[in-house]
């Protein structure tokens, strides 16, 4: 707009005014100043006008998201004392239509440094202007009145850009804004834009990141080796390494296969399935198993397996001696079977209804591994030692034959590829493994042996996901795309069919 | 109407704020206790702190119980329901389970001896409304 001054015989004032009058119309909430502003447009209408539409409009387009809530700001302030065209709102104008140049915060908030910020030192000419306006700015007393908001925000906007200058570069301004002439605080505030060019490097960083990223280096080995310590200790073993991680593909492919096969039974025979899995699987999988896991994970395994052997050997009495490597079998289902109960009790939640993935972003917003944890429940769940989740493993595994073995080896050899599991792996075990068990309760608590909908939605009205306010059917539908919530969310639809069936 | 809602509301603040002095007290004895024992002394703001945080807690304990006994379908608090609330605290829930089972005892006690009691009475009824039976016979 800076080019326009030479075009235009005219003054900033009027300049400005021909802003303020293609400008005017947006306002939505002053009808009559848009009447009168469409009437001047028509008579002061040029082409330079039209062409100041045109370019007006173009860089408020062209500026950022920022900028729109500034003219948002703006418009408000403007729509306050619209009424008359006073040089206020021509000058807001301008600062609305500052040009590319202006250095706008990225995300920063409205309030700080829109009014000074814009004026640019690129534009001193129409800055110039501006400081001719203040004359009759302060000369009308009455927009003084319901303008005091503006100036007020202007001020407060003034004073944390200049703390920000201050901290920055030890500028002196503090001064300026006490003052309570709008004149001066505009001329400071063009003093200060001068300096504006050096904020955003500093203010990379908005309000919204006041800390530093990394507030301290965890060390995750001696978090790992005190969790293994301790977690020796109670009767509920806390696995602290992420079995699926440490599985080479080439161990884990066979008794994907072998697992397969196992599915079809369901019910009631638990033990034999278990134990006709492991006698299927161990074969193959021992022997890849053992040499290639890593030393410390055999050694946490074996004590670790040590508390469950009696559990698991009780049941998986057909399964014949190697009890040497047995234990360590028996370990890693155990452990995977850990990972998969998360995906499998929420797919389990909803066996009942539709696909069992449409289930999975239920919990995902809290469960960042269930991706993974479905993809081992998927091709786990019969193949699952027993335990007393089996329970609804089995109910599961009718369902999960639908998902094709393919897919789950293509998944799976993306775990697998990295070794290690990831830092915070254990923490997260650790909360998997408490929700399963409050779902394992709820379940039990009313009386049944599969958990259902309603438990994980008791378990997330405990967790003040849900609440008296915020129903099940309010978060489906703010967070889940809109399939799912085709799918979870009672709709009826012609001829009396409701889907899903409740 | 609106008069009466907030004469009921300020009501229910004034029952809260006994509740809360109450509970202030108790953990304030409780504190003192402790003190006394470990030879630590208590600031104010601490009890204050802790009173607050256990009224609060014990909202959200009633808020679950409900919610537990909902889930179960049914319309009365249960110690199935308490156990469940109490079931992250190893100690606590063997606790309240011990208890729970002295109490499901005594009671069993208790109505075996109303059963023995009341046999007895029967008989004695009986025994008496013969009597009168009799007595009116005669």
């Amino acid at each position: 707009m800076a080019d326009r001054n030479p075009d235009s015989d005219s003054t900033p004032r009027t300049l400005l005014r021909r802003v303020l009058d293609t400008t005017d119309p947006r306002t939505p909430r002053r009808p009559r100043s848009a009447r009168a502003g469409a009437q001047r447009r028509t008579l002061l209408e040029t082409a330079s006008s039209r062409r100041l539409n045109s370019q007006t409009k173009m860089t408020t387009r062209r500026h950022s998201h920022g900028d729109r809530s500034i003219s948002g700001s703006a418009y408000v302030q403007a729509s306050g004392h619209l009424e008359e065209q006073t040089p206020r709102t021509l000058l807001k104008n301008i600062l609305l239509t500052a040009p590319e140049s202006s250095i706008l915060m990225p995300k920063s908030v409205v309030k700080p440094v829109p009014a000074p910020q814009v004026v640019q030192p690129s534009r001193r000419e129409s800055s110039l202007g501006s400081l001719e306006l203040q004359l009759p700015e302060l000369e009308l007393p009455m927009t003084l009145a319901p303008g005091l908001l503006a100036p007020g925000r202007r001020k407060q906007r003034l004073r944390l850009s200049m703390f920000q200058q201050g901290v920055d570069q030890g500028l002196p301004l503090s001064q300026e804004p006490q003052r309570n002439a709008d004149a001066s605080s505009l001329t400071s505030s063009l003093n200060l834009t001068f300096a504006t060019p050096l904020q955003p490097q500093s203010v990379q960083r908005p309000g919204l990141a006041r800390r530093p990223p990394a507030r301290r280096a965890v060390d995750v080995g001696a978090f790992l080796q005190d969790l293994r310590d301790t977690s020796l200790a109670p009767p509920n073993v806390v696995l602290e390494d992420t079995q699926p991680f440490s599985q080479p593909t080439v161990g884990y492919s066979p008794r994907v296969y072998r697992s397969l096969p196992c599915m079809p039974h369901t019910g009631a025979e638990d033990t034999e399935l278990a134990a006709g899995c492991k006698a299927q699987s161990s074969g193959p999988g021992m022997q890849t198993n053992s040499p290639e896991k890593p030393a410390q994970f055999l050694a946490g395994e074996a004590e670790e397996v040590d508390a469950f052997a009696p559990d698991f050997l009780s049941t998986s009495s057909g399964v014949s001696g190697e009890d040497g490597v047995e234990p360590l079998q028996d370990g890693v289902e155990e452990a995977e079977k850990r990972m998969e109960d998360e995906g499998v009790s929420e797919m389990e939640a909803t066996g009942a209804q539709g696909p069992s993935r449409a289930e999975e972003p239920k919990g995902h917003t809290e469960v960042t591994e269930a991706e993974e944890s479905q993809g081992t429940a998927e091709a786990k769940g019969p193949g699952a030692s027993s335990g007393d989740e089996d329970a609804f493993d089995r109910a599961a595994s009718p369902e999960l034959v639908s998902s094709t073995p393919e897919s789950l080896q293509a998944r799976r050899h993306h775990q697998f590829l990295e070794p290690d599991p990831p830092p915070g792996a254990a923490v997260l075990d650790k909360y998997f493994q408490h929700l399963c068990d409050d779902l394992e309760v709820f379940a039990a608590h009313a009386g049944r042996k599969t958990v259902k909908p309603e438990d994980v939605e008791l378990l997330m009205r405990r967790q003040g996901l849900v609440t008296d306010q915020v129903s099940l059917h309010v978060l489906v539908e703010r967070y889940l795309p809109l399939e799912y919530r085709q799918l979870l969310i009672p709709c009826a639809s012609s001829g009396n069919s409701v889907f899903p069936a409740q | 109407m609106e008069e009466e809602a907030e004469a009921e509301e300020q009501q229910r603040f004034s029952y809260q704020q006994r509740l809360k002095a109450a509970v202030h007290y108790t953990v304030g004895c409780l504190c003192e206790e402790v003190a006394l024992d470990k030879e630590m002394q208590f600031s104010k703001q601490t009890i204050a702190a802790i009173s607050e945080l256990t009224f609060r807690q014990c909202e959200n304990f009633a808020k679950d119980l409900e919610m537990f006994a909902r889930h179960a379908r049914r319309t009365t608090i249960n110690t199935e329901d308490v156990k469940l609330l109490a079931r992250r605290s190893n100690s606590l829930l063997k606790y309240i389970t011990d208890k729970s089972e002295e109490i499901a005892q005594t009671n069993l006690e208790r109505k075996a001896r109303k059963k023995k009691k009341s046999e007895n009475g029967n008989h004695n009824s009986r025994e008496l409304a013969e009597a009168g039976v009799v007595e009116s016979e005669k």
